[in-house]
């Protein structure tokens, strides 16, 4: 059971907060579920997307706080393109996501905030996916060295991940990618 | 005798499953047929005009056409018999369509049975008499009952054409439903300032004859020629010395309930609605009257500057002629109390219904547009507002959708902001159903910019806790129970047609269904006219109707009696019952069954009393034509005898 009376209050406080640094307005969502229906992660969710916008508008933000929705979206941006209403429902997961970050509130699976990290730092110095490398980080970093070694050798047969693979022209040029993303201000 | 059988092919929609070759040589075999052929569409210019030709080649005096449903081209083949110099009524159509060829798939048997067909078409035409349409006079003047904003927009729409209009009320005042709403839906505009002109414009139109505290009571006549019994109740107060002063309400020491304002506040026994009131006449109510519960009294009498009050006025009775009648009876809020024992069944006191909430929105309404709990007076600051309280629900009986509710929530919840700061209001609905113009965004308004929280689901119960009322939902979004703690909650209560419609709708012999609503001719083709001619809905009285609806409709039946008017007299079909006055016994059964009282007692000069059909009144059903026990009623163009001979001819 929901207490409306109470969570509206309650949670109003931190939805305002979401609002304002994603620029955009819970209220707007009139649930179609077309964002949910879009993604092609939502079944891996507690919350599908639609859900999820449902709990902010309803002021339940601890359930949103510390859903998997927000660890397990790959930003894809399928969701935000395809709603009817123009709104940036995964920017509003996203920011959600990282207010529960600076909360310091635990993931639900271990490994999601470090394999998101690292990919990110990967991607940058890069400036594309080096596979590898970010598996042999991800077991580094996680302290489970041993994790899925048995199908190392399977996967560099079949050619899966390689080891040495072309770089990319222009690294800088990706690396200012995330400078300006890092200086937008967003909030 | 010269029969001319056309047979149509209707495109493939005939010919594909009968030959209408062989039925028409197999026409071209039967007795007094001298022409038989097959068009490909009789009903086309082209077709028609083949008809014609051989009507005045082979000198045909009747025809049979053997095509679709009488109902569907009927009329357009007797303008084409007009055309060929043939009384329209000497044409049988035979239905080879719907009731051969579409039902049909083998063409060996269709084909048979088309033949069986127009050989008793053949067989009925030849007992055909010609017939001709009799004229009736028409009365210019119109009734309309309702003075809602149904019957004044429909009465000043006529009055507008010149014709004169009786509007009669039930209440003391015109307005309607309409004149107790504070704002309207979706522009927000208030409904007193739009509506109230109006009023005023009715009572000063010269075309219009106003009477309130009125009722019809019977009905007799018909299309052009009604008559009506209508009754002027008393109300104590002569309505043309009272100056509308309310220095009588402000004296009378006896309370009353306040109708006006759906029981919010009181008002006195005699008293005057609202201060728009059109005509603005006091009204005394002997119910609550204390001169008339103790004989102890007559402040009002004593306090009167014009000496209106007079106690001893009685009832009016007026009966008058009219030529067609408007019915704009409109609606009534659903009794929800018996209902929904689980939303306390009328208990709790801060439970309450939508137009009482309405009524505390208005400025000028008992709290002077100040929203307050009934049980202490308090501003609510938590609101719920719950939809399809006695519509869309089965288990009461009442699947209809009340079609306003959805929209007046989001008014009222967007009004709740601007009276309230601060305060928050929730919506539980089933579906939000807002399907005029600019209706969607406004329901979409209420939930971004006055911030109604809208949830799915119905509730299930309401219980006090705490000085609060809790109610227990669901948001099926969600798929979780969902709890508010209210201090008001709001019931959009289901839509009624008004208490007595279905009485009046007896007296005045037109259909009605189940829920009290006036049934239409025909849902899409005729949305305004009843089955009984000239008589015409307006409004809400019809089905539920937002404003617009049903001034569009009003103005719609308007144009229907302004057609029917303009003629002086009117033709009637021809087709209808004839009692053999020599041979009837007088025994009156065809009086008992005839459902449009058209059949009256005279006397002949032999001191017989016998049956006569009045023409006009006549629909043609033929009850009376079997029920006559000499069997001396036969129905024009259906007599006994061309059925015998059909069906003779079938089993031949």
């Amino acid at each position: 059971m929901i207490p409306l009376s109470e969570t509206l209050s309650q949670g109003r406080e931190l939805v305002v907060e979401i609002e304002r640094r994603s620029g955009q307005k819970v209220a707007d969502c009139y649930q179609c579920g077309t964002c949910s229906s879009t993604c092609a992660a939502a079944d891996a969710f507690d919350y599908p997307p639609h859900v999820f916008m449902r709990l902010l508008q309803l002021g339940v933000v601890d359930r949103a706080l510390t859903s998997t929705t927000g660890q397990l979206c790959y930003d894809c941006m399928t969701c935000s393109s395809r709603c009817p209403i123009s709104i940036d429902v995964a920017d509003v997961i996203e920011t959600t996501k990282n207010i529960a970050d600076e909360q310091g509130i635990r993931e639900s699976e271990r490994g999601l905030r470090l394999f998101r990290n690292l990919f990110l730092k990967n991607v940058r110095r890069h400036g594309r996916l080096h596979e590898a490398s970010l598996l042999a980080w991800f077991n580094l970093k996680s302290g489970k060295l041993t994790n899925d070694m048995s199908l190392v050798p399977l996967i560099l047969h079949r050619k899966k991940v390689r080891i040495i693979q072309p770089r990319i022209k222009n690294r800088a040029q990706v690396r200012r990618i995330f400078q300006r993303a890092k200086e937008r201000p967003k909030w | 005798m010269r029969i001319g059988v056309f047979v149509c092919q209707c495109g493939t929609n005939i010919a594909a499953t009968v030959s209408t070759e062989r039925v028409a040589s197999a026409a071209m075999a039967l007795r007094d047929v001298v022409h038989a052929e097959s068009i490909q569409y009789t009903c086309s210019d082209p077709g028609q005009r083949t008809v014609i030709a051989a009507a005045h080649k082979y000198a045909l005096d009747r025809v049979v056409i053997a095509a679709c449903s009488p109902r569907m081209h009927e009329t357009t083949f007797q303008r084409t018999m007009a055309q060929a110099g043939i009384n329209p009524f000497m044409m049988e159509m035979v239905n080879i369509r719907e009731h051969c060829s579409w039902i049909h798939s083998d063409m060996e048997v269709a084909t048979e049975k088309a033949i069986d067909l127009v050989s008793m078409g053949v067989a009925k035409v030849r007992g055909q008499t010609p017939l001709f349409s009799s004229h009736v006079p028409v009365v210019g003047e119109v009734l309309i009952i309702g003075g809602g904003v149904a019957g004044i927009q429909a009465a000043l729409d006529i009055a507008d054409a010149g014709m004169p209009v009786t509007l009669v009320e039930k209440g003391p005042t015109i307005g309607g439903n309409m004149a107790r709403l504070d704002k309207t839906f979706p522009t927000l505009d208030c409904s007193s300032c739009i509506l109230t002109p109006r009023m005023v414009e009715v009572k000063h139109h010269e075309n219009i004859r106003l009477m309130v505290n009125s009722e019809v009571e019977q009905v007799r006549g018909y299309i052009g020629n009604f008559e009506v019994d209508i009754r002027k109740k008393t109300t104590c107060v002569d309505e043309k010395k009272c100056t509308g002063c309310q220095i009588c309400e402000q004296k009378c020491p006896s309370k009353a309930p306040d109708e006006f304002n759906a029981g919010v506040g009181e008002t006195k026994a005699i008293s005057i609605a609202f201060p728009q009131a059109v005509p603005l006449v006091a009204v005394l109510r002997k119910e609550h009257c204390r001169l008339f519960i103790k004989g102890k009294c007559g402040i009002c009498k004593k306090v009167c500057p014009a000496d209106a009050v007079d106690y001893e006025q009685e009832d009016e009775l007026h009966t008058e002629k009219f030529g067609a009648i408007v019915v704009a009876t409109g609606y009534e809020l659903f009794d929800w109390r018996q209902a929904y024992p689980h939303y306390g069944g009328g208990l709790y006191p801060d439970v309450i219904t939508s137009m009482q909430y309405e009524r505390m929105l208005s400025a000028s309404g008992p709290t002077g547009g100040r929203i307050q709990r009934p049980s202490d007076g308090a501003e609510p600051k938590e609101i719920v507002f719950l939809s399809c309280v006695g519509s869309r629900d089965e288990s009461i009986g009442r699947p209809l959708c009340c079609k306003v509710g959805c929209m007046y929530i989001a008014k009222q919840a967007i009004l709740t902001r601007e009276h309230i700061p601060g305060s928050r209001t929730y919506v539980f609905y089933m579906d939000i159903r807002a399907g005029g113009k600019g209706y969607d965004e406004f329901c979409r308004r209420a939930q971004k910019e006055a911030g109604a929280v809208y949830l799915r689901g119905r509730v299930g119960k309401i219980y006090p806790r705490d000085g609060k009322l809790v109610v227990m939902g669901a948001d099926t979004l969600v798929g979780e129970n969902v709890e508010v703690e209210a201090d008001l909650v709001v019931l959009a209560t289901g839509i009624d047609a008004a208490a007595g419609a279905g009485s009046l709708a007896q007296k005045l012999n037109i259909p009605y269904d189940q829920y009290g609503f006036l049934s239409e001719s025909h849902p899409k083709l005729r949305p305004v006219e009843t089955t009984t001619g000239g008589i015409f809905l307006a409004g809400a009285c019809q089905g539920s109707k937002d404003i617009p609806e049903t001034v569009a409709q009003a103005s719609a039946a308007a144009a229907k009696v302004i057609v029917l008017l303009s003629h002086d007299e009117l033709e009637t079909s021809p087709m209808i019952a004839e009692v053999n006055h020599m041979r009837c016994i007088g025994c009156f059964k065809c009086r008992e069954v005839c459902p449009y009282h058209a059949i009256e007692e005279q006397g002949l000069r032999d001191g017989r009393r016998v049956a006569v059909v009045i023409e006009s009144l006549c629909q043609g059903c033929g009850l009376c034509n079997v029920a006559c026990p000499p069997s001396v009623i036969s129905l024009r163009g259906y007599t006994d005898n061309q059925l015998i001979e059909e069906v003779t001819e079938v089993l031949r």
